[in-house]
């Protein structure tokens, strides 16, 4: 290749007498040359293969996180002041309303694949130890379980079932953690298993308390982000609905003496209605019963190639009072894990070109040092400053071009000996970067074209420091005789 | 200052000095290397300057060889001031209108023979790949190397080397060619072979030498021996020609 450029060159009319003395003492100094060589090799192999580590950890979490916690997009209330989040059990999001109008919409658009409405929210499960009553606190996302399982299918059961098929009878009820489960037995020494009966106490800011009693389904694990995520339990979105009130009459349907009414804040107001013409009129038929359902977010998955703006703008139309935020925006800080990494990587590779730049500056000072009799010859036979230039900016180029192309290979061959299998990392790490399992290596150019370009522009700011150096050495430097 | 303009010579001179002094500065003492030296060069003269070491020698070729400036006079080569021309415009003089021979050959040493003669008509834009070819390989009959064209340096003698580098300084047919000592560092018999290597093609093809030696031997090859000593000039004779 580099004889071809050297062709390239003289074909172009230009003299490549630089080109090829760059060359050929490249070689003649093969111990030196082939140590920085190694270093840039070095280099690029770690920005190649670190920066497609870190995209495939990029790519990795980011199909993690769309495809166990948020899909694509979530929908929350217009009204909270915070964004969705994995974590928000204690202080959750306010409901979003008309969740199933929203629903049926969602249902009819063709670009949306999957989604499912969620609640985070926290209760206690109220057991009985050797006659004393106990108050188990417990943390959970409501969910609708068939929608669920076919949004996220991330829970695997160990003992029980999910929620099962609806009209099964068993699709109410909660799952446990295993590492809520194991907490229970430790802590107060109570085992739940699958088929127990047992009572849910809502705490509502009021302190008005709800006993609603479900049956325990099954005990799980999490599929991805385990570590993270042991600790949450789940709970059908009908029992939810029961335990926090969240059925009522549904708005307009009531007339409006009784609407105020039920507004009223004095006794007065409350008995007055008792007087009312339409409390006796009221037409019990024409009363609609409205679910609010509880659900905090609505995650949404769409199919391949949707236009997700055009989503959006058609969300707006219809007036649903909610806002929206992408998977990277709902994940809390899950999303910048792998962002972190791949600044990380970079920091580290940056500092260790720093210090190829000043090894290959000090050996190339070196190299012209003991090159100044030959830099004056070129000088005193008529060779023009940017001669001599052109000999250093060449050997430099080539030989950081060629260390380059074999960090890449490198590179490349790492990543095809650790195949489709993946990097198998410690679970703690894998579990922050990509929810757990191996680290697929997906190959991208981006860390290519960069490890590519950074070599080049490092040698060439490497090199321009030393070639001053070349250019001033003066032609009186070839009279020096050895 | 005495003016050099006017000083038009009837015959070729091609090369003057005038009153050329060049001071060095070793910390705070000063060196006078040259105190004020004058004369000219004809087209086709085979001059040697000697001198004992340190008496001047090659201060004198480097400021004609446009590789050194002098501290006051005036050096002009072909009619042209180059006492104080800025580096570009010495550059193109070296190129161009100068030759070197040097003392250690200073052949470029990842170079073959070829390649090492043909140097200088790279560094001239706008010759061809042919009109190259057929010049370096006139000269390097010229000075017998022809059967070593592929050859590193390395791979050659002393004298070969010197051949080497005779051959690269005619290449570009210049004004004058510039020897500082040149056979110092060959043995006696393979550095008298070099002088007289250097004295035909003085006369074969009219190229002017100027070189220097304290070579008493060499001395006699001369036509025109110019003695120089505390950078002053004590001496200047032609042999009848
Ligand atoms: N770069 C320099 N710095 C200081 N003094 C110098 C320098 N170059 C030459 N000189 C001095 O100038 C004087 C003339 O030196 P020059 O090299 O011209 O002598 P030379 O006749 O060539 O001697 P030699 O036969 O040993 O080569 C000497 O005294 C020398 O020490
Ligand atoms: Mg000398």
């Amino acid at each position: 290749m580099l004889v071809m450029i050297g062709r390239g060159l003289e074909v172009a009319g230009i003299s490549n007498a630089p080109f090829t003395i760059a060359l050929r003492s490249l070689g003649r100094r093969k111990s030196r040359m082939t140590l920085i060589g190694l270093l840039v090799v070095l280099g690029t192999f770690l920005i190649v293969f670190g920066g497609t580590f870190a995209t495939s950890a990029q790519i990795g979490s980011k199909q993690a996180i769309i495809g166990n916690f948020t899909g694509d997009l979530v929908l929350y209330s217009s009204k909270s002041k915070d964004l969705p989040s994995p974590f928000s059990f204690t202080t959750p999001l306010p409901p979003v309303e008309n969740a199933n109008g929203l629903q049926d919409w969602l249902a009819s658009r063709n670009d949306v694949s999957k989604f499912v409405g969620i609640a985070q929210n926290y209760g206690l499960i109220s057991v009985e130890k050797d006659g004393k009553k106990l108050d188990l606190s417990f943390l959970f996302y409501a969910v609708d379980a068939p929608r669920y399982q076919d949004t996220f299918n991330n829970l695997a059961i160990k003992t029980g079932a999910y929620f099962g098929v609806p009209g099964s009878g068993t699709e109410d009820g909660i799952l446990l953690s295993t590492r809520q489960h194991q907490q229970y037995i430790d802590k107060y020494g109570i085992n739940l298993q699958p088929g127990d009966k047992v009572t849910l106490l809502s705490v509502t800011g009021g302190g008005a308390v709800n006993a609603v009693p479900t049956t325990v389904r099954g005990i799980f694990d999490p599929v991805k982000y385990a570590n993270v995520f042991d600790y949450v339990n789940y709970m059908d979105i009908g029992t939810y609905g029961k335990l926090y009130n969240f059925t009522g009459v549904a708005e307009g349907s009531l007339p409006t003496e009784m609407d105020s009414a039920f507004g009223a804040s004095s006794d007065e107001d409350i008995f007055a209605l008792a007087d009312s013409a339409a409390f006796d009129t009221l037409d019990v038929d024409s009363l609609k019963v409205q679910t609010l359902t509880g659900y905090t977010m609505l995650s949404v998955k769409f199919k391949e190639g949707a236009d997700q703006q055009a989503f959006s703008n058609a969300l707006k139309e219809q007036g649903f009072a909610v806002k929206t935020a992408t998977w990277d925006k709902a994940s809390s800080f899950f999303s910048s894990i792998a962002g972190i990494l791949q600044a990380v990587i970079v920091g580290i590779v940056l500092l260790i070109f720093l210090i190829v730049v000043f090894i290959l500056m000090n050996t190339l000072i070196i190299n012209i040092l003991e090159r100044t009799g030959e830099i004056g010859t070129y000088r005193a036979l008529g060779a023009d400053k940017s001669f001599v230039s052109a000999i250093f900016l060449w050997e430099s180029l080539i030989l950081n071009l060629a260390a380059a192309l074999t960090g890449i290979v490198l590179s490349l061959m790492l990543i095809f000996i650790i195949g489709p299998g993946g990097i198998s990392l410690p679970l703690i790490i894998s579990q922050y970067l990509v929810g757990g399992g191996p680290l697929q290596m997906i190959i991208t150019p981006g860390p290519f074209v960069f490890g590519l370009l950074l070599v080049l522009v490092v040698s060439f700011l490497a090199t321009l420091y030393p070639t001053r150096v070349a250019v001033s050495v003066s032609p009186l430097k070839a009279m020096s005789g050895k | 200052m005495k003016s050099v303009q006017n000083n038009t010579q009837a015959h070729d001179t091609i090369i003057r000095l005038s009153d050329v002094t060049k001071e060095y500065f070793l910390g705070s003492t000063k060196v006078e290397a040259l105190k004020g030296v004058s004369f000219e060069i004809t087209k086709g003269e085979f001059t040697a300057i000697a001198g004992p070491s340190g008496s001047g020698k090659s201060t004198i070729l480097n400021m004609i060889g446009c590789i050194d400036n002098p501290t006051a006079g005036h050096i002009l080569i072909g009619g042209d001031d180059v006492s104080s021309l800025p580096d570009k415009k010495l550059t193109k003089y070296r190129r161009s209108t100068i030759s070197f021979i040097f003392q250690s050959f200073n052949l470029i040493p990842v170079l073959n023979v070829y390649e090492n003669i043909e140097l200088p008509l790279l560094l001239e834009k706008g010759l061809d790949e042919k009109t190259r070819r057929e010049r370096v390989m006139r000269l390097i009959e010229e000075v017998g190397l022809a059967d070593r064209l592929k050859n590193k340096p390395n791979e050659l003698s002393g004298g070969q080397r010197q051949r080497v580098a005779i051959a690269r300084a005619l290449v570009t047919n210049p004004l004058v060619i510039l020897a500082d000592e040149p056979t110092a560092n060959l043995d006696s018999a393979t550095g008298a072979k070099i002088l007289e290597l250097m004295q035909e093609l003085n006369q074969r093809e009219g190229t002017t030498f100027l070189f220097s030696t304290h070579d008493q031997h060499i001395m006699t090859l001369a036509r025109r021996v110019i003695a120089i000593k505390d950078g002053l000039i004590v001496g200047d004779d032609r042999k009848g020609a």
